[in-house]
């Protein structure tokens, strides 16, 4: 149906797309090349930038720098109309107002092929009913939008975006307001449907266990930036999610599909009480994303927990800032000032544990292990061991020589997050002569 | 626009054909019984007669002032209040009202909100006072029945494209899209009303103005009206489908070949011009625009082709009740027919207000 499309030319094309909402960053030099016939999954946390992308596809916005080409032509010299015959959109909701009923609803996405004095055809109609049957709706024609429920509706959406006939189709979040069993249905639907009328699909996809069931290709977005790219299988990862989503979680495989799926930590139960021994503070030093699934984790156990210093915008600062937890905060990229490491330093004084996140060490953060010396005989310290200090000392070696400084003053290493663990609730333990593990968390 | 099959979700041709030509017929009635009513009383039968003798042109019915030597005197009196003065009357009803309600449906449908309506909004205000200032400054002796409509035109313009600032702008919701409206309209009355009573001749103009009245009807202006309105209204009506699409939001719309922005425009000006040509002749007659399309979305479903042209027929059938209300209810006066479209709309608007409550929320744009 692509009016003079070259076979080669990329469904869905992104080159160098920079767009930004004042100073926030929307997408970032961001490249993609979508294959005809391929169903790519978007994604990201919450504003990573796959709306942006899918706004920006359609033409909706137009990138401050880059371009971006529907089969090889330029959104931005397209007609909207021309548009609509190449890319169809299902928004993660529509606000159906209007009760008209479905066969009507689903014919307004014929918009494109009509002028304003002709009605729809015949074979329009025929074309219409096929959909709503693809869809699960034959015998729903009649009845207004209104009156369908939320699977159903999404279901509408899908077949007005499919009688717009367009090779490629957009879906944002298609899913986010179904409960389990409509989300599995439509995305197979989507599937299924996509397959047998050769449509490319690119979809915003919250739930990344129903991304890597359904979708050819994962493009994982993190600020703007394409972070990760790949079949599922190999994308996914524990890693990846702690990085970019700031969650510890256990990747799994589907045994019979070989579909991987991850299985994210449970939540704690209750935090413990204030004058518990468990309530003074777990101090977290980190950066990079490092101290991210510590954060989560400790979090989840129930402790309280306080990191520095880190820069903002960094991903274990905007994993602190959800989580709600006090922070030594810096300006991005900036080398340790005096304000922050004072903030830091009250932090340490007030830990009762101290954790070192396997964080990259670089002149602008060296400080972070300096300060350190000063604590490590008074308070409890941990330093995780993996990935090694070698692999992350960006500093000619001064990191790795005061890491053995710590080591010397009585800082102990772990060797995991499970380790950690163990060892934080043995120190805690031994430590108050308190009521001892009753009131303890459990994590 | 519309085909004659829509399909099976509809009721069966035949019977919606018989729907229509009933209603012809009795809108035919309605014109017919209502032109015998007004400030003067007119006897039925001869009335009708004297009707019917010159709509067909002398061809159906004889005349009746002819056949009827004892009434010679007031039949041709009689003639000329029914054919000079009370027909030109309800056919400006008709046309001011269709104008009205097809204004309303289609601001409805921009804003995507079912308490706009041109006099909510301000626009009638706005055109009212381009009318009122030629008006008031006697320009009306050069061939000013052109003219008030085209200095109703910038009035309403004006006010209709300041409502789309406000609605596009930051703080666009319902609320103070509506608010505003009723601000703006309030200051424009102002503005109207200082206009008026400060010219030593306006004075008694105020009441027309302000509270809409047709007795300014003659056969010209019924003329300029029905020229302008079935340009304006066409246009209008053929945006049907942008409409529809626009319903499920500009982003919709727009993934599906709509040019939303424009459309949008483009509707808003047509409401307004639509508006003003309504309003020039009449002044301010509030609640048609917002009524009529909710009658027909309850009678015929939302599908704006039907919504639009619908309106139309039905702010025309309201307006000509109105005048008829106010005539049967105060024998002998000659009241502003917007009192009588304010009893009708005032608690339509409130129980739309309330109601939406229960709905989803009503986004501006």
């Amino acid at each position: 149906m692509s009016p003079g499309a070259d076979p080669p030319a990329p469904a869905l094309e992104l080159e160098g797309v920079s767009v930004r909402y004042g100073e926030r960053i929307g997408l970032e030099s961001f490249d993609l090349a979508v294959a005809p016939g391929e169903f790519l999954a978007l994604c990201g946390p919450n504003g990573s930038g796959k709306t942006t992308l899918m706004r920006a596809a359609l033409g909706f916005l137009s990138p401050e720098r880059g371009r971006v080409r529907l089969f090889g032509h330029a959104v931005s010299e397209l007609s909207i109309r021309e548009r609509a015959h190449r890319v169809a959109w299902v928004p993660q909701e529509e606000p159906l107002r209007e009760d008209v009923p479905l066969g009507e609803y689903v014919l307004y996405g014929r918009y494109a092929f009509h002028g304003p004095l002709d009605g729809p055809t015949e074979e329009e109609r025929a074309q219409v009913e096929g959909l709503l049957s693809d869809v699960g709706l034959a015998d729903r024609a009649h009845d207004g939008v209104l009156s369908l429920s939320g699977g159903e509706r999404q279901r509408a959406i899908l077949a007005r975006a499919l009688a717009q006939a367009t090779p490629l189709l957009l879906l944002d979040e298609p899913t986010a307001h179904l409960d389990i069993g409509h989300q599995l249905d439509l995305l197979d639907r989507v599937r299924a449907l996509a397959r047998t009328r050769r449509v490319t699909v690119v979809a915003a996809l919250h739930d990344l266990n129903l991304a890597a069931r359904f979708a050819d290709r994962l493009v994982v977005l993190s600020r703007g930036r394409r972070v990760a790219d790949g079949p599922p299988s190999e994308v996914l990862s524990e890693e990846l999610l702690a990085r970019v989503w700031g969650v510890s979680a256990d990747l799994a495989r589907d045994a019979r599909t070989g579909v991987p799926y991850l299985v994210p930590h449970l939540l704690a139960p209750s935090p413990p009480r204030a004058d518990s021994p468990f309530a003074g503070p777990i101090h977290v030093v980190g950066g990079g994303g490092a101290a991210a699934p510590i954060l989560r984790r400790l979090t989840d156990a129930g402790y309280r927990v306080t990191t520095g210093a880190l820069h903002l915008l960094d991903t274990d600062e905007e994993v602190a800032e959800a989580l709600g937890l006090p922070s030594a905060i810096e300006s991005p990229f900036a080398p340790l000032g005096a304000a922050a490491r004072a903030q830091h330093e009250r932090l340490l004084a007030a830990a009762r544990v101290i954790v070192v996140a396997p964080f990259a060490v670089g002149p602008a953060n060296l400080a972070n292990l300096e300060d350190l010396r000063a604590h490590v005989g008074k308070t409890p310290t941990f330093l995780l061991r993996t990935p090694p200090l070698a692999a992350r000392d960006f500093t000619e070696g001064r990191a790795t020589r005061v890491y053995a400084e710590l080591l010397g003053g009585g800082a102990r290493e772990v060797d995991d997050l499970p380790a950690l663990l163990a060892a934080i609730r043995a120190e805690l333990e031994r430590s108050g002569a308190g009521p001892g593990s009753a009131t303890g968390p459990t994590g | 626009m519309q085909s004659p099959d829509r399909g099976p979700a509809r009721r069966p041709w035949s019977s919606r054909r018989s729907a229509l030509a009933a209603l012809v017929g009795g809108g035919a009635l309605l014109v017919l019984l209502s032109a015998l009513l007004g400030s003067v009383p007119i006897p039925l039968v001869p009335g009708l007669e004297i009707l019917l003798h010159q709509i067909s042109g002398g061809l159906l019915v004889p005349d009746p002032c002819a056949v009827l030597p004892p009434h010679a005197p007031s039949c041709a009196t009689l003639t000329v209040i029914v054919w000079e003065i009370y027909l030109p009357e309800v056919v400006l009803a008709l046309l001011v009202g269709a104008a009205l309600g097809v204004s309303g449906a289609a601001l409805q449908g921009v804003f995507r909100n079912p308490l706009a309506d041109p006099f909510l909004l301000g626009i009638s205000s706005g055109g009212t006072l381009g009318a009122a200032v030629l008006y008031v400054f006697h320009f009306e002796e050069a061939r000013a029945d052109l003219f008030l409509p085209l200095f109703a035109f910038v009035g309403a313009v004006a006010t209709g494209l300041l409502i789309l600032a406000v609605a596009r702008g930051r703080y666009g919701s319902v609320e103070t899209l509506l608010l505003t409206g009723v601000a703006i309209a309030n200051l424009l009355t102002a503005v109207l009303a200082l206009v008026l009573l400060y010219n030593p001749f306006g004075g008694e103009q105020v009441t027309f103005w302000l509270l809409g009245g047709l007795g300014q009807a003659d056969w010209e202006k019924d003329g300029i009206a029905f020229g302008a309105l079935l340009i304006l209204g066409t246009l209008v009506v053929l945006y049907g489908r942008e409409l529809n699409l626009l319903q499920l939001g500009p982003d919709v719309a727009q993934s599906a070949g709509v040019d939303a922005s424009r459309a949008r425009l483009a509707l808003i000006l047509l409401a307004s011009l639509t508006t003003a040509v309504a309003v020039a002749f009449t002044g301010v007659i509030g609640f048609v625009g917002l009524v009529s399309p909710h009658i027909v979305r309850r009678l015929a479903g939302s599908d704006y082709r039907v919504v639009l042209p619908g309106s139309a027929v039905v702010g025309a059938v309201f307006l000509v009740f109105a005048r008829d209300v106010g005539y049967l209810a105060f024998p002998g006066s000659a009241l502003p027919v917007g009192i009588f479209t304010a009893f009708a709309g005032v608690p339509f608007f409130l129980y739309l207000l309330y109601r939406q409550r229960r709905l989803a929320p009503m986004g501006a744009l």
